[in-house]
């Protein structure tokens, strides 16, 4: 019962979400997957040292951040990753996940 | 770097003899082609591969001013808003020398050429145009900007000019500027310094002042402390270093920098809160504090209060409670004096820092804004932007510090996120960490 609950739910929202897409208009997710750029790179191409983050699974991605909360061992990626709640970091994996892994971009 | 390049290098003069390892580091990591001293090597098949041409966008923004926020806004404007959105980027200087990490080159661990970047990748990989010029009026109701006695047209126009400085009494002439300089814009002045450390004497005094916040970059002028007691230990024995701080107390990383005057750098930096710089004499070589204390010192660095940019001034574009910053809209950037002009980096008036790596952010955020604008959609309502830094406190260690901002409907303004700042301790793993994320964050502004 729940399960085609959620199935309904799903297939309502296709029609409208696509109905609302602009030409052009920004993907989701990818303002917010920017905050990670700087440090690993445009799209998530690190140029060197910190990790490459395009390509990667939305669920691996969501669930490394989600363990980086509190991991005291993270460094400068904890506060980063408590700073996104867990609906927004599924937003900017499904980002990462839909870029395309280029060479180390010069 | 592959041994023929470093050999190319070599053969050029390009690499001195003997490079510090956090130099020889960089160099390993950033791309030479970014830099204004080296040649640049675009594959033909290259141009203009990122930017799309398949959007519904026509229009043109200029920019003004090539930092850490024009820079970056003028790159994601083409990426984001494709070939039919001209971007015109109007620059006065031939590079751009980043400020993040120029303290490094007070202690000779990196060069002024390892930090000089150009906008070549800007034009040639996302066909920004640059006008070479300084812009000298802009006319909102008209919506141009003037320069070199003509004027360029724009629908939007981003102003990132960066800081100003307040004068000084007693450094009113160029001569006197040189010889106490503040080096808080990379460059010539930065150069200046550097000699005049190394000009220093044993047993010597440097003599640096830390600006009234806001002021570009707030842990820079600490990290500056302790970078240069960090050399004078090695080069200059018995020196000392100064800090009058015009400040109530240390403004950001308060545990960690207090740590590092008493403990790593005791007996060398002797810091002054509430102390500020009321004149100084460049001849005699002496400054007379806020409290009328005549202090003398072989180095004097006077690093001067700070406001947004001239040309913001000249636009009535200033307009903060005390007139000194642009305020703005803080989901958009859109100054609230002037529709259809964006105010990015240092000389906006928001709760964020005056930094580089947020300016970054502040960038893409207004480029989101300005692409969905031309095609008729609302600002993103929930934008978050984040600052990082790291800096270096001995010449093996780093600390970093972090903040991000998320948009408060309520108070219409970027307020930091519960949970998400934080700080980390001087160490070696940082000062690693450092180097990758100025390569990274480089390359995020200026290719």
């Amino acid at each position: 019962m729940k399960a085609r609950f959620s199935i309904v739910l799903v297939l309502g929202l296709i029609p409208l979400a696509c109905v609302a897409q602009t030409a052009g208009a920004p993907p989701p997710g990818r303002l917010l997957a920017s905050n990670c750029f700087q440090c690993h790179g445009t799209n998530g191409n690190a140029v060197s040292g910190f990790e490459s983050l395009a390509g990667m699974s939305a669920d691996k991605f969501a669930k490394e951040m989600r363990e980086l909360k509190t991991d005291d061992d993270a460094g400068i990626m904890k506060p980063h990753a408590k700073a996104y709640t867990d609906a927004q970091l599924r937003e900017i994996g499904r980002y990462f996940a839909s870029q395309p892994r280029t060479r180390a971009d010069r | 770097m592959n041994n023929n390049r470093r050999r190319f290098l070599a053969a050029l003069g390009a690499a001195p003899l003997i490079m510090h390892p956090l130099a020889r580091a960089l160099a390993d990591d950033m791309p030479a082609s970014l830099r204004g001293t080296k040649p640049v090597w675009i594959p033909a098949n290259a141009p203009l591969s990122r930017v799309p041409t398949n959007l519904p966008i026509q229009g043109r923004v200029v920019v003004i001013g090539g930092g850490m926020a024009g820079a970056t806004v003028a790159k994601y404007l083409r990426l984001w808003g494709g070939s039919g959105l001209q971007v015109i980027l109007v620059e006065r200087e031939r590079t751009y020398v980043s400020s993040i990490m120029s303290n490094l080159v007070l202690s000779d661990a990196l060069t002024i050429e390892s930090l000089t970047f150009n906008w070549k990748r800007l034009m040639d990989r996302y066909g920004v145009k640059l006008v070479a010029g300084e812009v000298t009026a802009i006319d909102p109701a008209g919506k141009r900007v003037m320069l070199n006695g003509s004027s360029i047209p724009y629908d939007r126009l981003v102003v990132a000019p960066g800081i100003e400085f307040d004068p000084v009494a007693g450094l009113e002439t160029a001569a006197a500027q040189d010889r106490v300089p503040h080096a808080w814009k990379a460059g010539a002045q930065t150069t200046i310094l550097r000699k005049q450390i190394a000009a220093m004497p044993g047993g010597g005094v440097f003599l640096m002042s830390v600006p009234k916040a806001p002021y570009r970059c707030p842990p820079g002028p600490y990290e500056r402390a302790c970078i240069v007691a960090d050399h004078l230990k090695r080069a200059k024995p018995r020196s000392k270093v100064i800090v009058l701080d015009e400040n109530p107390a240390i403004t950001v990383e308060k545990d960690l920098f207090t740590h590092a005057f008493n403990v790593v750098h005791a007996g060398v930096i002797d810091y002054r809160p509430g102390v500020g710089v009321q004149s100084v004499d460049a001849a005699a070589g002496t400054v007379k504090t806020s409290s009328g204390e005549m202090i003398k010192a072989n180095v004097l660095n006077v690093i001067p209060n700070q406001r947004a940019g001239a040309i913001l001034k000249e636009a009535g574009l200033t307009n903060s409670t005390d007139g000194r910053w642009s305020t703005v809209n803080e989901l958009t950037y859109e100054s609230t004096a002037a529709e259809g002009i964006h105010v990015l980096g240092d000389s906006a008036a928001t709760m964020q820092p005056k930094a580089g790596h947020i300016a970054n952010q502040e960038a893409k955020v207004c480029a989101d804004v300005i692409v969905r604008g031309f095609l008729g959609l609302a600002p993103d309502p929930a934008p978050v932007t984040n600052s990082a830094c790291y800096s270096p406190i001995t010449a093996k260690t780093a600390s970093w510090l972090t903040a991000l901002y998320a948009y408060d409907p309520a108070s219409k303004r970027m307020k930091p996120i519960a949970g998400g700042m934080g700080e980390g301790p001087a160490s070696a793993r940082n000062m690693e960490e450092m180097r990758q994320w100025f390569s990274n964050l480089m390359t995020d502004s200026y290719a």
